[in-house]
């Protein structure tokens, strides 16, 4: 095959997926954007305009800017619970010898099987006030009056942590299988004992994983919508429910296409730092 | 640098022994080879001694220390791995100053030992590449250099060669034995390339099954074979099975009576002669003095190897000296071969 052919072959294999980001993400990107420009007016929908009003209105109101810092903040406790939790279970998995492995590998995608929506239904049944723990305890008389686990920010952060840790152990395990164990084992011989193995060997081999599991769970962290909204309550209110409320409550599209767009970019903006402070602290 | 004593190591996985009471004691600055068979034991001794592997039981002492029970990061061993096991996201010179990194010493100082350690394998200009950027040969020294540089109690090498070619594998050899008694090291090789083994050796070890067969010099074990299955383990060699008829008088299964040393009472035995003690046109009172038929006959360079049917159930291997004249013998050929009454070893048994 020549030169010309072999690249003409590979443009072939890509053009599928060239084709569906391009009109599944970046058209509706495009028209969001627009939108974001555009003013509300009630009774009258939308009006064309370019105006930046509906971006100074989001970052004036401290209620806009306070349920922004809280997505971040809730996304980023999630994504460094679900860094530590799923280190050494991705570690585990991708060192075990064991025949079940692949049963092991199941038992952590399973929780994917069951729907964020459904799992928060579950949740709401087993953890509310009315809920099954709750009745169980009082009956048994262990308490007086429910535990309030529902509707706080830690149920929200337990929460999404459920969801999203098999995300961030599936990346951390496919980059732990593909290192050496003898490096991990030369460490040892050299002196190093665990902790310093890990540190100066484990973890900056691993990094790739860390990333890409990092900026997955972060990513879904800041765009979670089904478990804020039935484990937080109504009251609680998180960027991803906010768009909604705004697209479909308020009608206001403008609004709503705004805080979408705010909500990307700052997810863009994070992710790429890290991105980028982990490479310079990485090549030294 | 220390002296190095196993006594009874053992370690069974699920009931099955791997290794079978190795008892060992290596003096201060001595080069043990281990020899053995796949799947031996020799890989998972020599982990236990590192402290990669709890052994079942035994003891491992090292400079007159028990270690047994330490972990690996407090043994002061200094292993060589197979696949060299460079740290791929830092530097030759920083793989090589981990360890004395991890032994707290100051910068100036663990980078000079660093320098003087690759300078060690003749890599002290390479020392700001990474490891993917460097040949298998420079990477095993690398890997090399960096066991030296924390001056290590032991030297443990398991099979650090297999991965080079012939010619890169004879320079490293020579290389790191000259290396080990420079710097009086105690060190321990497992390898399958008997050469190899025979060139850097003190002292060599068989081990079959997880236990140790015969443990001597090069000579002991080439010439004075503990049993048939160092015997034939070690060099090349021809196994003649058969029974003594009356001390000094062999008979082989197919019929050949053959004068042999006299030690061995009457019974099942076999003989094993080595290819090269046998000789072509004998002298009128050689011992043994036989005819047979090349079946196969192969140009090794120094030497000639012959393939001969002695018997309708007996087979020799027969090396010769390459005087020149090789090519004269073919296969179909009948030759006359002989050989001296003491020169193989009979060994009582049919296994
Ligand atoms: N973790 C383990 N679990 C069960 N059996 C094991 C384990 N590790 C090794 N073995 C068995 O122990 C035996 C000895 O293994 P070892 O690696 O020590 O052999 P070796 O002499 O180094 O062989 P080779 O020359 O092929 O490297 C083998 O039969 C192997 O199958
Ligand atoms: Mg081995």
């Amino acid at each position: 095959m020549t030169r010309a052919a072999r690249k003409a072959g590979a443009a072939g294999l890509i053009a599928p997926a060239t084709l569906v980001v391009a009109l599944g993400l970046l058209l509706p990107l495009g028209l969001l954007f627009r939108y974001s420009l555009n003013r509300f007016v009630p009774g009258e929908f939308m009006v064309d305009a370019l105006t930046v009003e509906n971006y100074i209105r989001f970052f004036t109101d401290p209620f806009y800017t306070t349920v922004l810092w809280r997505t971040v903040r809730i996304a980023a406790i999630v994504t460094v619970i679900c860094l530590v939790m799923g280190f050494p279970l991705a570690y585990v998995l991708a060192r075990t010898q064991s025949r079940f492995k692949n049963l092991l590998l199941m038992a952590v995608v399973l929780p994917l099987f069951v729907g964020n929506a459904v799992r928060a239904a579950g949740w709401m049944v087993a953890f509310g006030s009315r809920g099954v723990l709750n009745a169980s305890l009082m009956g048994l008389g262990v308490i007086s009056t429910p535990i309030d686990i529902m509707f706080t920010e830690t149920a929200v952060i337990i929460g999404i942590t459920a969801v999203n840790l098999p995300f961030m152990v599936l990346s951390l395990q496919s980059v732990i299988e593909g290192i050496d164990r003898s490096v991990e084992e030369a460490a040892f011989n050299l002196g190093a004992p665990p902790r310093l193995m890990l540190w100066r060997v484990l973890l900056p081999l691993a990094m790739p994983g860390v990333l890409a599991g990092g900026i997955l769970t972060f990513i879904l962290g800041m765009n979670a919508y089904a478990t804020p909204v039935l484990i937080g309550g109504p009251r609680f209110q998180t960027m991803g429910p906010l768009v909604y409320g705004q697209f479909i409550e308020q009608n206001n599209w403008p609004f709503g296409a705004t805080v979408a767009f705010v909500l990307m970019a700052a997810t863009l903006v994070l992710t790429s730092l890290s991105n980028i402070l982990v490479h310079r602290r990485l090549h030294r | 640098m220390a002296r190095l004593e196993l006594e009874n190591l053992t370690k069974h996985y699920g009931g099955q022994a791997t290794v079978r009471g190795v008892t060992l004691d290596i003096p201060d600055g001595e080069f043990l080879v281990l020899l053995g068979p796949s799947g031996c034991g020799k890989t998972t001794t020599l982990r236990m001694i590192a402290g990669f592997i709890e052994p079942s039981g035994g003891s491992v002492r090292l400079g007159g220390q028990d270690i047994t029970h330490r972990p690996p990061w407090r043994r002061n061993t200094g292993m060589v791995f197979q696949s060299y096991a460079l740290f791929p996201h830092m530097t030759v010179a920083q793989n090589v100053a981990f360890g004395l990194e991890m032994r707290k010493i100051g910068r100036a100082e663990r980078e000079a030992r660093a320098l003087e350690a690759l300078r060690m394998v003749r890599l002290d200009g390479l020392a700001d590449r990474l490891p993917r950027q460097m040949s298998g040969g420079q990477q095993q020294r690398v890997a090399l250099a960096r066991a030296l540089a924390i001056r290590p109690d032991v030297l443990l090498l398991d099979e650090p060669l297999s991965n080079l070619d012939a010619k890169l594998r004879e320079e490293v050899r020579i290389e790191i034995r000259q290396l080990q008694q420079q710097l009086g090291l105690t060190a321990i090789m497992v390898t399958h390339d008997q050469e190899e083994a025979l060139t850097v050796a003190d002292r060599l070890v068989v081990m079959a099954e997880g236990e140790i067969r015969q443990i001597g010099s090069q000579q002991d074990l080439y010439e004075r074979p503990a049993d048939r299955f160092v015997a034939g383990f070690v060099g090349r060699s021809t196994v003649i099975t058969g029974q003594v008829r009356e001390p000094g008088l062999f008979e082989s299964a197919g019929g050949l009576r053959l004068r042999c040393q006299g030690a061995t009472a009457p019974g099942a035995a076999s003989l094993v002669l080595r290819p090269e003690a046998i000789h072509l046109d004998p002298p009128p009172d050689e011992h043994n003095r036989l005819e047979g038929e090349v079946t196969f006959a192969s140009y090794l360079g120094p030497v000639l190897e012959l393939h001969l049917r002695l018997s309708a159930e007996d087979r020799i291997t027969v090396h010769l000296p390459n005087r020149g004249g090789a090519g004269l013998i073919r296969a179909g050929d009948r030759v006359s071969i002989g050989w001296p009454q003491d020169t193989g070893i009979v060994f009582a048994g049919t296994a």
